[in-house]
């Protein structure tokens, strides 16, 4: 099997894992109780919170441990639009956690304004100073595009909502721990991520959330995170995505490194076998992300094939139960037609290796040009 | 509306089922008029017959409307 699909989930790490296993079978104590088996769990909080504050330039106090990355989108977007102004600014390339998470506060008496991506998939910063104002609570722009990786200009986009007096969070869930972030440098006031997207368990993320930013409880209920976000933390996995963040970050250049190796690799033999293809994205780039449109084929065909050749990619097509949509990312980057249909995203990582790129590329090369869907009499046959 | 084989263009088994079609469709491509039967689809892409079923009840489950 050759699992390509790392921005979709990875691989735990196994020093996470290790991490982790303590929390569950001995240190169970509620980190919330007062007594001194809770002593430990409180400690690994604490070191925890420290460790993920200290990857992305941040206070720990101002790290609040949440459920993933949808989680922390729906706080961001929704935990604003309380206030007196009611001006939302996105992009139409965001992960589905902020568009939806927008669209729904507009039952709040939201105006919800969507900038444009380039067909890099950059949104400019100029558009953003055309259509903010002082109405605007919070512009929300993904530090990295999930399907194409394209890196988006966030200090520009901050410094221009600051200057209009609205926050800014990214939604960095495909960044953090691939890409180095400085909140305070890139003057983020909030910022999403999730464990599983860098070696860590799933269902454990976080929101960093600037010092004095003014933003509403997402739930109701216990007084953990300082009030902000009820119900008992879960000690385990929190210490699992502290310890894995910190891993790929101290490894972080000599895992890019590798990966751009193997994408070159990868792209060296689709272009010498003359495949007919356009790259999605621009770089700067999260490092492994490699989306590609291949002419005159069909994106949901060949991640089906590949599936069966025990490859794991992604599509930015899918059938909707009767016809094949185009993503909304690929739509938006326009992606002419003969191209877009046939959209697939390997997203490689730490793991991978130049062999496995090889097979990839191969196996794609044998689909397309191989057989590229002709039905053929089997010899030996009829 | 572009009439189909429904006889394995392979070993030319007789009346495919809707599933069969399907799955070619889904492997081949959504334009294609010759169509194989499940064994010859199978021998073809080098898989297994039972690896086609998963993938068919896969579809299925996400309502793909090519499948009964």
């Amino acid at each position: 099997m050759i699992y390509a699909d790392n921005a979709a989930t990875t691989k735990l790490d196994i020093d996470a894992f290790e991490a982790m296993k303590p929390y569950l079978l001995q240190e169970y104590g509620n980190p919330s109780q007062p007594y001194f088996f809770s002593r430990a769990t409180k400690k690994a909080l604490r070191k925890a919170r420290e460790i993920i504050a200290n990857c992305i330039g941040a206070l720990p106090e101002e790290i609040y441990f949440t459920s993933g990355g949808t989680e922390s989108d729906n706080w961001a977007i929704k935990g604003v639009v309380h206030g007196k102004k009611k001006g939302i600014i996105t992009s139409v390339i965001e992960h589905h956690a902020i568009l939806n998470a927008c669209a729904a506060t507009e039952k709040f008496g939201t105006n919800v304004k969507y900038l444009l991506a380039d067909e890099k998939g950059l949104v400019s910063s100029d558009e953003l100073e055309a259509i903010i104002n002082d109405d605007t609570a919070l512009v929300s722009v993904m530090y990295a595009n999930n399907e194409i990786g394209t890196i988006e200009p966030i200090k520009e986009l901050a410094e221009i909502a600051h200057r209009h007096g609205a926050l800014m969070h990214t939604d960095a869930v495909q960044a953090v721990g691939h890409v180095p972030i400085d909140v305070n440098y890139m003057v983020i006031d909030m910022l999403s991520a999730s464990a599983h997207k860098f070696n860590g368990p799933r269902g454990i993320g976080f929101l960093y959330i600037r010092e004095g930013t003014c933003l509403t409880p997402f739930f109701d209920g216990g007084a953990q995170e300082k009030n902000m976000r009820a119900g008992t933390e879960n000690v385990a996995a929190i210490v699992a995505m502290a310890t894995a963040l910190q891993k790929n970050c101290e490894k972080m250049k000599e895992v890019e490194v590798r990966l751009l190796n193997i994408e070159s690799k990868f792209f060296s033999i689709l272009d010498n076998n003359y495949l007919e293809y356009s790259q999605n994205g621009a770089y700067p780039k999260i490092p492994g992300n490699i989306n590609i449109s291949i002419k005159g084929t069909s994106g949901e065909m060949l991640l089906h094939r590949l599936d069966l050749k025990g490859i794991c990619v992604s599509t930015g097509s899918a059938c909707d139960s009767v016809n094949t949509q185009v993503s909304h990312v690929i739509k938006a980057i326009s992606v002419p037609e003969e191209y877009a249909q046939g959209t697939i995203r390997i997203s490689f990582g730490r793991d991978n290796s130049e062999e496995e790129a090889i097979v990839v590329a191969e196996t794609i090369l044998e689909i397309i040009q191989g057989k590229n869907g002709q039905v053929e009499k089997l010899e030996g046959k009829s | 509306m572009i009439s189909t084989n429904k006889r394995c263009i392979s070993c030319e088994e007789e009346e495919l089922s809707k599933n069969t079609i399907g799955i070619n469709r889904k492997l081949l491509g959504e334009d294609i008029i010759d169509f194989y039967c499940m064994n010859c689809l199978a021998n073809y892409l080098e898989v297994t017959v039972d690896d086609l079923y998963d993938k068919i009840e896969e579809f299925k489950d996400e309502g793909c409307k090519l499948f009964e």
